[in-house]
This record gives C-alpha cells, structure tokens and sequence, in this order.
C-alpha cells in the first residue's frame, strides 16, 4: 500500500493521431483512502482521466500511476464503473454477479454485490436487457463493489439514479470507503451531489487539472472580497472579479493578511469556488497536494 | 496459433482458463448452438450423400447405362437428386468461412467495443491481452474441429462416388478442392482473425461484420488466383492433330514451334483436322501443342501450400490484433514489465 491512489505525471490524452487533446499536461497527486470528487463540465476530460486510470486507454503522453504501479498491473485491484454502465444484455443479474465471481477469483465478495442487488429489489433471474438505467448502475456498483477494490473510480455514478437510490447507495459507498479504507474517486458535473461526501476535489476544465486539494485547504486558501472600486487587488491572485458601480467583489487568492477596509463575505461554498474557476479559464491552477509532498510517481 | 504466445503472463489473481471458458461460453452460448446445430445437419447430409444418396444414383447410372441406344426405364430422380444435394452441401460448405467471419467481426470484438462491455470485462480481472486470447482460442478451436470434419466428411462423400456415379464434379472443381480439403478451415480461420481484428479497429458491429466478410472475400477469391501456381505445373507436348491435351488444372496452353517457341493458339484452330488450319499452323511454323497444367497427384501439394499461405495471414492478423489493443490500452506497459 502506498498512501498516493493516483499520481499523474504531465498525462495527457490525444484521440486519434491529429484529434484535439483531451487532456493534456495534468499533474497531481489523489491521496489514498479519500473520497474524491473529479469535478468539471462536460466534454473536460474526467471520463478520460478515469479511463486512464483504469487501463481503458493507454497515454499519449506522461505517466500514471496507480496504487503504486502501472494502471494494467493495478487492474485486479481497481474497481471501475463507466459512464454509460456497460453490461451483457443477455446475461441475468444473477448471471452477471457470477461472471463477476468467475473473473475475480480469490477477492471476490459475492455477499456485498448479492446485498447491493437484493437492496434494489431486483429479480436476480431479470435479464439485463430488461432493467432500467438506474437497476443497471446498481448491478454495476454490485460488481464493482464485490470485486473488494482498493481504488474505485465511479464515473457519473448518481446520474440515472432516483434520489433515494441515490442516498443509499451513497451511502453502501461511505460505508465501504469508512471500513475498508477503499479509495473513492468519482466523476460528476453536478457538485452540489459530492459536497457533503467527498473530503478532496480535482477540479478539471478544458482537459487541464484548474484545482487539486482538500476540499477545506482549497476553500481556506480563497477568499470572496469586496472592495471600492479601483482597488489594486496585488498580491493576491485573483480568480475571478467583477465591478459593479463603485462595488469591486472578487474572489482572491491571498497572498497575506488582507487590508481591513475590505470585506470578507462569510463561508465560500465548493459551487461558488468551482463556477468561479470555470469561468474564469485564465486562472491560475492551485494544487497544494503537490506543494506540501513533492513526492515523485512511487513506483 | 503462435499469436497467442503474445498474451501477458497470468498475474497470479487472475482468472483461471476454466472459469474464464464458462463466462465465454455463456456469452456465446447462441452462436455455439448455431455453430454445433450447423455442423451436425451438414455433417448429416455430406453422410447420406456419401452413403445411401451414392448407392441409388451408382444403382440408376447402371440401370441407365445398360439400356444402351434403347429407350428404356431408369431411376432418374436418385441421379437428380444426388446432384442437388452435393452442389446444395458442396455450396453451403464454402460458405462457412464467411459465417465465421461475420461473426467475428460483429459478435466477438466489435459489439464489445461499440457497447463497452469490452471494458466492463478489462475491468473485471481481465487484462485485454487475455481477454483478446480467450477470445482467439476457444472459437479457433471450436471452428478448426467443424471445418476439418465437414471437411473431411465432404472428401468422403465426393471419394465414394468416384468411379461409381457418373456426374460427380471433377476433382479441381471449386467444391472438390475447396469444401473439401484443409484450404477450407486455413480460410475460415483467416475468416475469424480479420473478424477480431476488425471489430477492434473499427469498433462498430455492423461496419466489421461487412468488413471481415470482404475481406474473406478477398482472401478466397486471391487464393482462388493463386492456386495454379503455388506448385510447379507439368507440361505435355501433343501432336497438331490431338489438340493441346492433358486433364486437370490448366496453367497455360499454345502451339510449339520447332526451336521450342511459345506460340498462342489462334482463335478456331484447335487440331490440324481442319486443313485450313493445318496451312496455319505450317505457315507459324508450329510443330506440336503445349499444355502446362496440374494432374490430379498435385492436387495435395497445391491445397497445402494456399493452406500455409492462408494460415500465415490468419497469424498475421492475430498478431496485428494484439498490437492493436495492446497499444490503444495500457497493457502495453503492463505486459512490457
């Protein structure tokens, strides 16, 4: 075990010899035994980060490294649940949780995805052809589950589940995460749906890492400001500003004590801090996991 | 096949081959039926041509034979019928490799790939290079056993009525050499790899279904080509008056002139029978005509020689496949350790 889930050196990802870059040029660290949020709009490249980090895809260029090693050796130990839930049609539920079994010998705990199924009140002898979006995520999270992963990477896992689902298999997660100290990375557009579950963020925009950390490092290094306008703002480092009238509210990076005839507006929400960053594309990106471990791939 | 030799070694938790055919076979459950159900009913058919279907029709060619010029009383529907049913089976046997190759390509890898599925399999303990063997394996096994059967069940069939029916095809016929020697499972295992290699490539079913079925095409109709010169031919030399002679696969054929030249026949002119064109042949100076052509005892020599041929594709695609997939997935690194 390591304490680095995934490590990401100048990784990038080109589709096809001249297509656009995917993702390019993204370094960071993912701790292991978080629950972690890959946030950013849609076409940002998460689904491709996830994909590389399960093996899916090979780089175009830079490295990744996960639990320690390459992402085809780490397979075995890697849970993953894509975006649009792939399974068998034709096969059962039942039958899928035994491929399942039949593929994953020696770590497979058919009680978890046998309990994850029967929590849906799913027919085990259902084919998969017959269920609905969110019945499939849930025989996916039953898989992926039960093959007693150390890191599981979740694509949009919530997004075609009813709310209750929703909670509960939130919650199956968090408790996995609490006892077993699995590592949870999942991708989603939503953050208002990771805010309360998630301790660490990689905030994704444009195919480059905009913000990696602690989420409360992350909040606690910014600030939302207001000021007269014409304030010099150095040298702090503004994300995002706005003046209206003589009113100048900026959200700021701070670089010191801030002068006292400047307002601070209370407790910054993630959404605030996220939306401030996607609007702002020129930002700087800010990632203190890298700063405060300058530690290189383990492998 | 040597390709496989390319798969990663088996980490130690990875899944065990017999766990791993169950999940195949499963997955695959109506093709094997298909597959099993088809070589059963032609295998079925190519013995009763052979058996009960030879005996009739040799019993009516007897019968007809005897009558000599007198009208006469024979059983012409056993001659008919043995002839439909070989040309049907003959016919149903060349297409099997087309089958497999459409299946290949629609079913094995590239609904996989446009579905996903391939990656829920990646992600379950299965790295691609395995994945993509155990892909390989099972069903070359499973089509090298029925192409060698019907195969073999079809030679015997065309061998029992040598001699004894009339209207059986000729030993270089396309059925006879084709349907029933070893080119047939070379083809349909070419037929599988460009399938898999396909579905890969362009990881859409429907397009790798159309593809690998051209491409056996392709690789039927070039071996079809190529045939007649994938072994030495023999040349006869007959006389003006016979005309070019010497049965089997023809290579090339003209008129000799006395220091050896090459000659081509000119067109109506196939004997100095007819005077004019015995005054042609004198006036080209010809002396004799050539044939160069295969006799039926280069029949073996040829069919294995376009077998290793097509066999050395099929390993050329297995090959291209697992670089494919080892360079679009991260296996690469994985396996290169």
């Amino acid at each position: 075990m390591t304490d680095t889930a995934i490590a990401a050196a100048a990784l990038g990802k080109r589709f096809g010899r001249r297509g656009g870059w995917a993702l390019r040029e993204c370094t960071f660290r993912l701790p292991a035994g978080r629950v972690c949020a890959v946030v950013g709009p849609n076409g940002a490249g998460k689904s491709t980060l996830l994909a590389l980090a399960a093996g899916l895809l090979a780089p175009s260029e830079g490295t990744v490294t996960v639990l320690g090693t390459t992402p085809g050796e780490a397979r075995a130990r890697v849970g993953f649940v894509g975006q649009d839930k792939p399974l068998y049609p034709q096969l059962t539920v039942a039958e899928t949780l035994r491929m399942g079994a039949d593929l994953n010998p020696g770590h497979w705990d058919a009680a978890t995805g046998e309990r994850i199924v029967a929590a849906g009140e799913l027919n085990p002898k259902s084919r998969i052809r017959t269920l609905s979006g969110g019945q499939r995520t849930r025989v996916a999270l039953a898989l992926a589950l039960a093959k007693r992963p150390e890191l599981l990477l979740l694509d949009e896992p919530m997004a075609d589940l009813d709310p209750l689902a929703r909670h509960e298999l939130m919650g199956v997660l968090m408790a996995r995460a609490a006892e077993h100290g699995t590592t949870i990375v999942m991708s989603s557009h939503v953050v208002a749906e990771l805010e309360d579950s998630c301790d660490h963020l990689l905030l994704v925009g444009g195919g480059r890492v905009r913000l990696s950390g602690e989420i409360d490092d992350l909040l606690a290094a910014h600030a939302r400001v207001s000021a007269p306008a014409e304030t010099d703002l150095t040298p702090h480092t503004v994300v995002e500003s706005r003046t209206t009238g003589r009113q100048l509210t900026a959200l700021i990076r701070p670089a010191g004590p801030l002068p006292g005839d400047w307002r601070t507006g209370g407790r910054l929400s993630l959404e605030e801090l996220v939306l401030a960053h996607l609007r702002s594309p020129e930002a700087p990106a800010l990632a203190p996991a890298d700063t405060d471990k300058p530690e290189e791939n383990a492998a | 096949m040597s390709a496989l030799t390319l798969a990663a070694p088996a980490p130690p938790s990875s899944a065990s081959p017999p766990r791993q055919l169950r999940w195949l076979l499963r997955l695959h459950r109506p093709a094997l039926y298909a597959w099993t159900g088809l070589v059963v009913v032609l295998g079925a058919l190519l013995l009763w041509l052979g058996g009960p279907l030879t005996d009739a029709s040799e019993a009516a060619w007897k019968q007809y034979n005897a009558c000599g010029m007198a009208a006469c009383t024979y059983d012409q529907d056993a001659i008919l019928l043995y002839k439909d049913v070989a040309r049907y089976t003959g016919s149903a046997v060349l297409v099997l490799p087309f089958l497999v190759a459409a299946w290949a390509g629609a079913s094995l890898t590239g609904r996989e790939l446009e579905t996903g599925t391939a990656q829920l399999a990646w992600t379950q303990g299965v790295s691609p290079t395995r994945w993509l063997a155990a892909k390989l394996t099972l069903p070359a096994a499973l089509v090298t056993a029925g192409t060698s059967l019907l195969a073999l069940l079809h030679h015997l069939a065309w061998s029992a009525g040598q001699g004894r029916v009339d209207n059986t095809e000729p030993w270089y016929s396309v059925e006879t050499l084709y349907a029933g020697g070893p080119v047939l499972v070379a083809l349909a295992l070419a037929g599988l790899a460009s399938g898999a290699l396909l579905g890969l490539l362009l990881r859409r079913s429907l397009a790798a279904l159309i593809g690998s079925a051209l491409v056996t095409g392709v690789l039927w109709i070039g071996s079809f080509l190529v045939l007649p010169h994938l072994w030495p031919a023999v040349t006869r030399v007959s006389s003006l008056r016979d005309g070019p002679s010497g049965s089997g696969i023809t290579v090339a054929e003209g008129l000799l002139t006395a220091d050896g030249d090459r000659l081509a026949i000119p067109r109506y002119c196939g004997s100095s029978i007819d005077p004019a064109c015995g005054t042609l042949f004198d006036r080209l100076g010809a002396v004799s005509f050539y044939r160069d052509y295969h006799p039926r005892s280069h029949s073996w020599p040829l069919l294995l020689v376009a077998t290793g041929i097509l066999l050395a594709v099929a390993v050329l695609l297995t090959v291209v496949a697992f670089r494919v997939l080892r360079h679009r997935t991260a296996d690469r690194k994985g396996a290169a350790v």
